[in-house]
């Protein structure tokens, strides 16, 4: 048991057990299985993450540029889903507002989902101010309403989504996984509109401190990249996890808006 | 109502439901696509059951994630509508003590006939059926039977269960009309010796029964061989297969069943069509859902036999209601 690798996760769903599950299955006759436990937030994985309580941590955006904050650049990602290479956040306004670009949420009321967000709190009001709008002039309206999972649960997007449809709110700011759960407004005929979308950055990946030896976890992230579509319980698990076809190499360019946004923002780099 | 549907959603495990109201054919449609979209899986809405009411409150079901392939955890092979089974009677020179249909000597044969199964079989494999299973009662007393399995055959390879012990005289004739390519036979043996064979089907049957066997290969049959063994026999399942294996039986072709709580007997493995994969089974009486449910009522899927498609396509129906269900409750019983 003591060569068996341990990844660690956020349940920030039930439906996580069942991922887990799954790739456990999946790594189990591999060259690298793998045990995994759960931590009630992010911040306790990242906690665990140097503490080499867990290998390798399925760490948010913001996790791991906390854990890289932490680590003094310690860190090293393994792999990310094909989704997280392209992430970006989505502005979405009543259907019919008017509303477009940037420019399109100055002065307004903004929804925004958790604080610890990356897509749905701080990346919205970093792109916002990128492009020139001024702040000061927008209403921001928080929905706090699954800190600690780094907005994983979409609960909080679906909170400002609904202050919009409500007339509570002009705009709301919601990553594009919500985005696309809405069909791109089509599963929410005639009600909603797109705004304005942020440029590409990156989302998840799978994290390990540099101190461990790359040949520990090398098989496991080839077994994790070799995750076939095609065979139908790898898909199930594969989709429950929200990757769309492939495991990526991590697009570690797509962190350095995050970076930016957290020192600007004055973010906690260790809650 | 989509909005509902993510948040109650994402409060699910895998495998988990959630029901939203809907109010039209668009909204089941909305959904169906978002469940599609979101790698999720829409419960088939009910079969109609002609003549039963229907509500006028309407709900979409959605299961958390996708299910599990049934093709792909059962086996094509055991996949509903890969097989039909057939009662050809239910009279039998036998009275077991846990028949699963409770033949014997003096029940009613309750015959379905040549000129419907023929028909039916030749349905059945215009529809897509791959093995056609006549069981009883006890099929060899059919003065038909050897004539109806040449034509049977024609469409679709044969396994006729038997007791194998009516191989002679009339018996030995119809055996012999029989075509080897597509015909096996499937004979009872419930343990090594006769002891227990015997307790349960009678006085010397263990020894016809070997006997059936010997005489069917020496035929050029294929011979499959099936026990049903019941929890307070002692039975051994290694030492049947050792047995089995002694008679040159491959493995493949050994059944080791236990005992349903079906027909005459009042033990044994209690079974319910949500639980049990649908293998269709047809009698005088209707279409069941499977053959060891042939005379309970709660398994009758339907008592208008012909067309056989309809019932097919209804049963397949039911088991993608029952596999979204109960996917991880249900179970196969291995009668063949």
């Amino acid at each position: 048991m003591t060569d068996v690798l341990t990844v660690g996760a956020v349940a920030y769903s039930p439906a996580v057990v069942g991922v887990w599950e799954g790739m456990k299955d999946y790594f189990a006759d591999s060259d690298a299985p793998f045990d995994f436990v759960l931590y009630s937030n992010y911040g306790r994985l990242v906690q665990a993450l140097r503490a080499n309580h867990v290998d390798i941590a399925w760490n948010t955006n913001l996790a791991y540029v906390r854990a890289m904050l932490q680590t003094d650049g310690g860190c090293r990602a393994l792999a990310m889903r094909d989704i997280d290479t392209v992430y970006s956040t989505v502005f979405v306004a009543a259907a019919g507002s008017g509303r477009t670009g940037p420019e399109g949420v100055a002065g307004r009321r903004l929804a925004l989902g958790s604080a610890d967000s990356a897509h749905a709190a701080i990346l919205p009001l970093h792109y916002l101010e990128q492009e020139g709008v001024d702040l000061d002039t927008v209403t921001v309206i928080r929905f706090n309403s699954d800190l600690g999972k780094h907005g994983d649960t979409g609960r909080s997007e679906i909170d400002a989504l609904e202050a919009v449809l409500a007339g509570e709110a002009d705009v709301a700011a919601i990553g594009i996984s919500t985005w696309e759960k809405i069909g791109e407004g089509d599963f929410l005929p005639g009600a909603v509109e797109k705004v304005w979308q942020t440029p590409v950055y990156s989302h998840c990946a799978f994290t390990v401190l540099d101190t461990s030896p790359p040949e520990r976890t090398a098989a496991w992230t080839r077994h994790l990249m070799a995750m076939d579509p095609a065979d139908p319980e790898q898909r199930r698990v594969m989709t429950l996890e929200g990757v769309k076809d492939h495991w990526a190499e991590p697009a570690l360019d797509g962190y350095r808006t995050l970076f930016a946004a957290v020192q600007k923002q004055g973010i906690d780099p260790t809650w | 109502m989509i909005l509902d549907l993510i948040r109650q959603m994402d409060t699910l495990a895998a495998g988990e439901r959630c029901t939203v109201p809907i109010v039209d054919d668009s909204q089941l449609e909305l959904v169906r696509r978002w469940s599609e979209a979101t790698g999720n899986t829409l419960v088939p809405q009910s079969v109609p059951i002609p003549g039963a009411s229907t509500s006028s409150l309407r709900t979409a079901t959605v299961i958390r994630g996708r299910l599990r392939d049934p093709a792909t955890v059962l086996g094509v092979d055991r996949m509903p509508g890969t097989r039909l089974w057939i009662y050809t009677n239910f009279n039998c020179n036998l009275a077991c003590d846990y028949c699963c249909v409770g033949s014997g000597p003096r029940v009613d044969p309750r015959e379905i006939g040549a000129e419907r199964i023929v028909p039916i079989v030749r349905d059945a494999a215009a529809w897509g059926v791959q093995e056609l299973y006549l069981t009883g009662g006890e099929p060899f007393l059919l003065p038909y039977l050897g004539a109806m399995v040449v034509e049977c055959a024609e469409y679709l390879p044969v396994v006729i269960l038997t007791n194998g012990m009516l191989f002679r005289g009339a018996g030995l004739k119809q055996l012999r009309a029989m075509p080897r390519d597509r015909v096996a036979m499937q004979i009872s043996i419930d343990s090594p010796t006769s002891l227990i064979h015997d307790r349960h089907r009678g006085l010397g049957s263990w020894q016809r029964a070997i006997a059936g066997i010997a005489i069917a290969r020496a035929e050029g049959f294929r011979v499959r061989v099936a026990a049903t063994v019941g929890g307070d026999d002692g039975v051994d399942a290694v030492e049947l297969q050792k047995f089995f294996d002694g008679l040159s039986i491959d493995r493949e072709d050994q059944i080791i069943r236990p005992v349903a709580r079906e027909g005459a007997s009042s033990e044994g493995v209690l079974l319910s069509t949500e639980t049990l994969i649908p293998e269709v089974t047809v009698t005088a009486e209707g279409v069941y859902w499977h053959p060891v449910a042939a005379t309970d009522p709660d398994a009758l899927v339907s008592s208008q036999i012909e067309p056989i498609s309809e019932a097919l396509d209804m049963v397949r129906a039911l088991f993608q209601e029952q596999w979204h269900n109960s996917a991880s409750q249900v179970s196969a019983f291995t009668c063949a």
